[in-house]
C-alpha cells in the first residue's frame, strides 16, 4: 500500500487501454433468458495489474471472454486503445488477438507435442513476427525456465507449464494479457511463484494484465480488484489484502 | 448394463458414422456380387431353358472320342434316315434336324466377318430355335443372322448379305429374321448364320445332321420320347429331354458367373479387409477417449466382464445395422449392375431380380462378424481401464505415446529378410508359375513387417518429410507434429490405404512391365508393320482337285516337292499340322470340309494358307521393304520329343528375323543348318547334329545357334527347303509378314497392304501398331477394371482416415480452441488438419507404392524370363495426386468442425 506511490499509476491523463461500456450478454436457454452480462462499464489502465472476482456464475469468465475478443457481447462497446473490437468480424478478431492480446489458461496451456521453448514462441510464428531476443533471454530468466527449455510439456511440473504459458503471453509485449484463472490447478506455493512473475512483469514490464480468480489470494497480488455479482460491477478494491477481498467476497455472497 | 450401452451408442451416434460407412461399403460389394451374380445366373438359366424346353427330346451327334491311334475321331452325323425313323416313332408327334456347317460371311467391307467364320445352321419346324425378330428363312436367297453376328456386323432385317460358298464365290442374300442362340457355346464363339435347309448343304457342303429336335405327341412324357430316340440312334447320337439339355447348357454357362463371381468376392474381401482395419481403429480410439467412463462404470461396480460385453455388445448393433444398410445397397448395386452387364455377357435385360437369402445372410453375417472381430482387441483393453482412472484429471491420452519396443522392431525387420530371402529364391530360380505365389507369400509377410513397424514407420518418414514442411508455416509445422503424436493411431489408418495402394501399384508394374516386354520382343523378333493371317478354322477352297502350285498360286511354287496332287487342309495353329498327332480341337467347325476334302478328315483345327501371288505382288510394291512368309508344322525329334519347326521363307535369318542367341548365331541357319530355342536343345550344341522325322522321312541337320526361348514348348527355326522335305504338303505360307520401307507413306503402305488381298477376302490383314494398340487397350481395360474394383477398399480407407481425424479434432477440441485463442486463424486451423491427412495419406499410399513396385517387379520377373521392367511413371504419379486428394477429402469435415467450434464453449468445457 504504501508502494503506490512509485507504481505507475493509472493516471487520469493517460487513457485507459481497455475501455468496456454497457456490456451485456444474455443467453436463451431453452425459453427463459439468462444474463450472463447486465450492463458492465470498466476501465483497465497501461501497467496495471487487475483481478476479477466473483461468485461461481457471476459472468466473470464471460466479462473476460468478450473483453478478449473470444466472445461477442449482446449489447455494449469494448475498446483495446483505439480499436473498437466490439463489431470486429471473426479474421480481424483472430489478427487482433494475435497481434495485441496474451491468453494464459487454467490449463491446457500447452502444446503437447511441442518443447517449452516452442511453445513460447508459437505465437510469434503465428503471427510470422520476429522475437526480440533480449526480452525472451529477460523473460526466461525471470521465469527460471533456462534449463527448462527443450522439455515436452509432460516433463514440467504444474507450476513450471503455467510458468511457459506466462512468458508465452509476455513475450510479443501485447496490449494487455488476459489470465483466466492462472493458478487454479496448481499448489499454493507453485501459484505463488505464478502471482509473484504477473505483479512483477505488470510493474517491470509496464504489462497490463487483467486475470480472472475466485481465490482472494491471488486476488490480493493485483492492484486493483472489481467485483461482479450477476453480471454487474458491484465494488471496488485497490492495493488489496486476502482478508479484505475474502471480506468483500463474503458480503457479496451474503 | 445394455441400457447403458445402448444410451451411448445413441450419445456417440455422429462418431460412428464413417465406421458405419465403411462396413457399409465391404458389406455392399459382398452383397451385390451375390445379387448380380445370381441374377446373371438365372437369366441364363431362363434363357437356355426358354430354347432347350420348348422341345421334348434333343439328340445330339455323339462327341468326339479317341480313335485307335490316339486323334480324335469326329463321329458321322446324323443321317436323314434316321431321321425319318424318330418321325415315325409313335411317341414323336415332330422331329426336324439341323444341319450344321461354315461358311464366310463378308461384313460392309467385304472382308470376312470375325477370326473364325460364323456356324451356318438350318432351322426348322420343331428347332428349339425360332426366330427373335423377322422370320426364319425359306428361300435360296434368304438367311437368318444370329443375334450376335447381326450386333457384330451390323447388319439388320432387309440387308443385303453376301456369303461366299465352297468355291469361294461371292452370293448374295437378303436378311430375313435374326436368332438368338443364347449362350449355346456353339453359337457363342463365332456367331452364326441361318440357311434354308437345301441351301445349307449348298452353301457349306454339311450333310447329315448334328441334332435332332423331337416333340412328344399327345399322351407321351418326355422320357418316352427320350427312349423311343434313343433307341433308334443307338451310340451314335446322345439323347436328353429339353429340361435336361437346357440344365446342363445352363450349368456350363454358369461356370463362367461362378469364375465371376469369385473374382468380385476376392476384391470384396479385400474391401472388408479394409473396413476391418478402419473398425479396429475407430474402437481403439473410442475406447481411448472414453477410458474415464469406461473407469467410471467399473466405480459403481461394474465386472470387467460386463465392461467387455457392453463394448462388443456396441460393435454388434453398430455391425449389424451397417450391415442391413450394406445389404440394402448391395442389392441396389446388383440390380443396376445386372441392368448394364447383362447384355454385355450375353444375358437379356430387363429380368427379374434374384435376391437370395444367401446373399442376404452372407452380407450381414460378414459384415457383423468383421465388426464384432475387429472391436474385439479394444473391448479386450476396455477391461483393463483401471477404476481410479475416473478420479484423475486429462485421461485422455493428451500426451505422447511410448516409443516402439524392442522386440517388435526385430520381428519387423525379420520379416522384411524372409520377404527379401523369398524373392531372391524366386529370381535365383526358374519357378514357372509358382514364382508369382511365392511373390504374393513374400508380400505378405513383408505387410506383416509394416504393420509391426507402423509406428516406426510413420514416425521416421514424418521426421524426414517434416524437415521442408515445418518450414512453410506454422499450420504445417503443427500439423507434422500432430501426425506423430500417435503413430500408432495413425499407422493403422495410413495401413487401410497400403492396401489398396499395394495391389493397385503392384498390378500396374506387372502390366507395364508385361507390355513393354512382350513389345520389345515383337520389335526385336519380327521389325514388321503389318501381319497377313488366312481366318482361323477356314478351309481351303475345295477346288477340283487340282495342285495348288498351279491353280492357286499361278505356278510361283517352291522348288521341290509340292506337285503331290490332292489337296491338304494343311496348317494348324501352334499344336502342330501333323494329321495324326493333332488333337480334334475346333472339331464341330471341321465339319465344313467333309465330303469335299479327303485329307482333311482328322486335320481339324485348320488354318488356311496364303496364296503366293499375295506375297509375289506385295513383294513388287515399292513401299514395302521386305516381305516373309511363316510356315510352321510339328513333329517328333530324333529324340521322341515333340517340337514345333518353322521356317520362314523369304526371310534373311538373322536380319528380318532376329532373336537372342545363346550360342551361335542366327543367320547360319540356311538348307541343313538349323536354329533350336533353349528348350529343345537339351544336350545339343552348336556343330552337332539333329534329328527331325515326319511320316517316315528323315532328315539329320545341323545345329546352327541356339537361341534364348519359352521353356517348356521348344521349338526350331529351319530353311524352307528341310521343312518342304519333312512336309511337302506346306506349299503356301500360313501367315505373310511384312515390313515397310524406311521412307514410305504409312498410308501408302497401308494401301498396298490392303490393295494385295482385294481379291482373297478371307485373308485377315493386322497392322502391328493396331496389334500393341489392340493390346495395350486391352491391358488398359484390365487396368481400369481392377482399379475400379480397388477403388471402394482405397475410399473406405478414405473413409477410415477421415474418421482418425474427426476423433483427434475432438479429443483436441480445448487444444484447438486456445489455438484460435493466441490467433491461428481458422483458415489455418483447417490448413493444419488438411496437410496432417494429406501426410497421413501419402505415407500410406508411398509405403504401398514401394511395396507395390517391388513385389510387382518380383511377380513379372519371376513369371516373365527376360523381363523388361518398366515403371508406370504416370500412373505412380495419378497414384500420389490421388492420394493428396485423398487426404484433402478427408480433412474437409474434421476441419469444418475444428474451426466451427466456439472457442469460449471448448475452453469452458472439460
Amino acid at each position: 500500500m504504501t508502494a503506490s506511490s512509485v507504481q505507475p499509476v493509472p493516471s487520469a491523463t493517460a487513457p485507459p487501454v481497455v475501455v468496456a461500456r454497457g456490456l451485456t450478454k444474455t443467453y436463451d436457454t431453452g425459453g427463459s433468458q439468462v444474463h450472463a452480462l447486465a450492463g458492465v462499464d470498466v476501465d483497465f489502465h497501461r501497467g496495471a495489474f487487475t483481478a476479477i472476482m466473483g461468485p461461481s456464475g457471476s459472468g466473470k469468465s464471460t466479462l473476460m471472454h468478450c473483453l478478449a475478443g473470444l466472445d461477442v457481447p449482446t449489447s455494449g462497446t469494448v475498446h483495446l486503445g483505439r480499436t473498437q473490437i466490439t463489431g470486429l468480424r471473426d479474421a480481424e478478431l483472430t489478427l487482433l488477438r494475435r497481434d495485441r492480446i496474451g491468453f494464459i489458461f487454467q490449463s491446457f496451456n500447452l502444446l503437447p507435442m511441442l518443447t517449452a521453448e516452442q511453445n513460447i514462441l508459437l505465437p510469434s510464428q503465428i503471427a510470422k513476427r520476429r522475437v526480440d531476443q533480449q526480452r525472451f533471454d529477460h523473460i526466461i530468466d525471470v521465469v527460471g525456465l533456462r534449463d527448462r527449455l527443450d522439455h515436452l510439456p509432460a516433463k514440467l511440473s504444474g507450476g513450471q507449464q503455467q510458468r511457459v504459458a506466462v512468458a508465452r503471453a509476455l513475450l510479443n509485449a501485447p496490449e494487455v494479457v488476459y489470465a483466466d484463472e492462472p493458478t487454479g490447478n496448481l499448489d499454493s506455493r507453485s501459484g505463488a511463484e505464478v502471482l509473484a512473475f504477473l505483479r512483477d512483469s505488470a510493474k517491470d514490464l509496464d504489462q497490463t494484465i487483467v486475470m480472472v480468480t475466485h481465490d482472494p489470494v491471488a486476488a490480493s497480488y493485483a492492484d486493483r480488484v472489481v467485483f461482479l455479482r450477476d453480471g454487474q460491477l458491484v465494488d471496488e478494491v485497490t492495493d488489496p489484502n486476502p482478508e479484505l477481498v475474502s471480506a468483500r467476497l463474503l458480503k457479496l455472497e451474503a | 448394463m445394455l441400457r447403458t450401452t445402448l444410451a451411448g451408442l445413441r450419445l456417440h451416434k455422429s462418431r460412428y458414422v464413417t465406421t458405419v460407412l465403411a462396413i457399409l461399403l465391404g458389406v455392399m460389394f459382398v452383397s451385390g456380387t451375390m445379387v448380380f451374380a445370381d441374377t446373371l445366373n438365372a437369366n441364363y438359366e431362363e434363357s437356355v431353358m426358354g430354347s432347350a424346353g420348348s422341345v421334348d427330346a434333343i439328340a445330339t451327334q455323339a462327341e468326339a472320342e479317341p480313335g485307335e491311334d490316339g486323334a480324335y475321331v469326329e463321329p458321322e452325323p446324323l443321317t436323314a434316315d434316321q431321321l425319318e425313323e424318330i418321325r415315325a416313332l409313335p411317341e414323336v408327334a415332330e422331329a426336324d434336324g439341323m444341319v450344321r456347317g461354315q461358311a464366310i460371311l463378308l461384313d460392309s467391307e467385304g472382308r470376312a466377318l470375325g477370326f473364325t467364320p460364323p456356324a451356318a445352321v438350318s432351322v426348322e419346324g420343331a428347332s428349339r430355335f425360332d426366330a427373335a425378330e423377322g422370320e426364319l428363312p425359306s428361300g435360296g436367297d434368304e438367311i437368318a443372322l444370329a443375334t450376335s453376328t447381326a450386333e457384330q456386323s451390323g447388319f439388320g432385317v432387309g440387308d443385303a448379305v453376301t456369303v461366299l460358298d465352297p468355291e469361294q464365290e461371292k452370293r448374295e442374300f437378303t436378311v430375313t429374321g435374326l436368332v438368338n442362340f443364347g449362350v449355346d457355346p456353339s453359337y457363342s464363339l463365332g456367331g452364326a448364320v441361318i440357311f434354308a435347309p437345301d441351301t445349307v448343304t449348298e452353301m457349306t457342303g454339311a450333310t447329315g445332321y448334328v441334332e435332332i429336335d423331337a416333340v412328344a405327341a399327345e399322351g407321351y412324357t418326355d422320357e418316352d420320347v427320350v427312349d423311343a430316340v434313343a433307341g433308334v440312334l443307338g451310340t451314335s447320337a446322345e439323347v436328353m429331354t429339353g429340361e435336361a439339355y437346357g440344365l446342363e447348357m445352363a450349368e456350363s454357362a454358369g461356370a463362367e458367373t461362378e469364375v465371376f463371381r469369385v473374382a468380385l468376392l476376392l476384391f470384396a474381401f479385400i474391401a472388408m479387409f479394409v473396413a476391418g482395419i478402419v473398425i479396429y481403429n475407430t474402437f481403439a480410439i473410442l475406447i481411448a477417449q472414453r477410458q474415464r467412463e469406461l473407469a467410471l462404470l467399473r466405480c459403481v461396480g461394474a465386472k470387467r466382464g460386463q465392461v467387455f460385453r457392453s463394448v462388443l455388445l456396441e460393435s454388434v448393433v453398430v455391425g449389424l445395422v451397417a450391415s442391413a444398410l450394406g445389404v440394402l445397397a448391395g442389392v441396389g448395386i446388383g440390380v443396376a449392375g445386372a441392368a448394364f452387364a447383362a447384355p454385355a455377357m450375353g444375358a437379356d435385360g430387363g429380368i427379374p431380380l434374384v435376391i437370395t437369402p444367401t446373399a442376404i445372410l452372407t452380407g450381414l453375417g460378414v459384415g457383423t462378424v468383421v465388426t464384432v472381430v475387429s472391436a474385439m482387441v479394444p473391448a479386450l483393453r476396455a477391461t483393463r481401464v483401471a477404476p481410479l482412472t475416473a478420479l484423475r484429471t486429462s485421461a485422455t491420452a493428451s500426451g505422447i505415446e511410448k516409443g516402439t519396443g524392442w522386440i517388435r522392431v526385430v520381428f519387423g525387420l525379420v520379416t522384411f529378410a524372409v520377404s527379401g530371402a523369398l524373392i531372391a529364391l524366386t529370381q535365383m530360380s526358374d519357378m514357372g508359375m509358382s514364382g508369382p505365389i511365392i511373390v504374393t507369400g513374400a508380400a505378405l509377410v513383408a505387410f506383416i513387417g509394416v504393420v509391426v513397424l507402423g509406428p516406426l514407420l510413420v514416425r521416421g518418414i514424418v521426421r524426414v518429410v517434416g524437415l521442408p514442411l515445418r518450414r512453410v508455416g506454422v499450420a504445417s509445422m503443427l500439423a507434422v507434429d500432430n501426425s506423430v503424436r500417435s503413430p500408432r493411431r495413425a499407422a493403422t489408418a495410413m495401413i487401410a490405404l497400403t492396401v489398396g495402394a499395394t495391389l493397385i501399384t503392384g498390378y500396374s508394374v506387372v502390366s507395364a512391365s508385361t507390355e513393354t516386354t512382350l513389345t520389345r520382343m515383337l520389335d526385336e523378333q519380327f521389325p514388321i508393320d503389318y501381319q497377313i493371317n488366312p481366318q482361323f478354322a477356314m478351309e481351303e477352297p475345295a477346288g477340283a482337285g487340282d495342285t495348288p502350285g498351279e491353280e492357286t498360286t499361278g505356278g510361283d511354287a517352291p522348288a521341290d516337292g509340292t506337285a503331290e496332287g490332292t489337296e491338304t487342309a494343311e496348317g494348324t495353329g501352334e499344336p502342330g499340322t501333323d494329321p495324326s498327332a493333332a488333337p480334334a480341337e475346333g472339331a464341330p467347325e471341321a465339319d465344313a470340309a467333309e465330303g469335299a476334302d479327303t485329307a482333311a478328315d482328322t486335320d481339324a483345327s485348320g488354318l488356311g494358307t496364303i496364296p503366293e501371288e499375295v506375297r509375289r505382288d506385295l513383294a513388287d510394291e515399292p513401299t514395302v521393304a521386305g516381305v516373309f512368309g511363316q510356315r510352321n508344322g510339328y513333329l517328333e525329334t530324333g529324340g521322341g520329343q515333340y517340337v514345333d519347326v518353322t521356317a520362314y521363307p523369304g526371310a534373311e535369318y538373322g536380319t528380318d528375323l532376329t532373336m537372342e542367341t545363346v550360342e551361335g548365331d542366327l543367320s547360319d541357319v540356311g538348307p541343313g543348318r538349323i536354329a533350336l530355342t533353349e528348350g529343345s536343345a537339351e544336350g545339343v550344341s552348336v556343330g552337332d547334329s539333329f534329328a527331325l522325322a515326319n511320316e517316315g522321312t528323315e532328315v539329320e541337320l545341323e545345329v546352327a545357334a541356339i537361341v534364348e526361348g519359352s521353356t517348356g514348348t521348344g521349338g526350331a527355326i529351319l530353311h524352307v527347303d528341310d521343312l518342304t522335305t519333312l512336309f511337302p504338303e506346306l506349299t503356301e505360307d500360313q501367315a505373310l509378314l511384312i515390313r515397310g520401307a524406311q521412307d514410305a507413306d504409312p498410308a501408302e503402305l497401308r494401301e498396298a497392304v490392303y490393295a494385295s488381298v482385294d481379291d482373297h477376302p478371307t485373308l485377315q490383314v493386322m497392322s502391328v501398331a493396331e496389334i500393341k494398340d489392340q493390346f495395350s487397350d486391352m491391358m488398359d481395360i484390365a487396368f481400369y477394371t481392377i482399379a475400379a474394383m480397388l477403388g471402394l477398399a482405397i475410399i473406405i480407407a478414405v473413409f477410415g482416415i477421415s474418421n482418425t481425424m474427426a476423433l483427434s479434432v475432438l479429443e483436441r477440441t480445448r487444444e484447438s480452441a486456445m489455438l484460435r485463442a493466441l490467433g491461428l486463424a481458422r483458415g489455418q486451423l483447417r490448413r493444419m488438419l488438411s496437410v496432417e491427412a494429406v501426410l497421413l495419406c501419402l505415407i500410406g499410399a508411398g509405403i504401398g507404392i514401394v511395396l507395390g513396385v517391388v513385389f510387382g517387379w518380383a511377380a513379372a520377373a519371376s513369371a516373365l524370363p527376360g523381363m523388361v521392367f518398366s515403371l508406370p511413371v504416370g500412373q505412380i504419379a495419378v497414384f500420389i495426386g490421388v492420394a493428396v486428394l485423398a487426404g484433402l477429402l478427408a480433412s474437409i469435415l474434421p476441419g469444418r468442425r475444428a474451426a466451427g467450434t466456439s472457442i469460449t464453449g471448448a475452453l469452458a468445457s472439460e
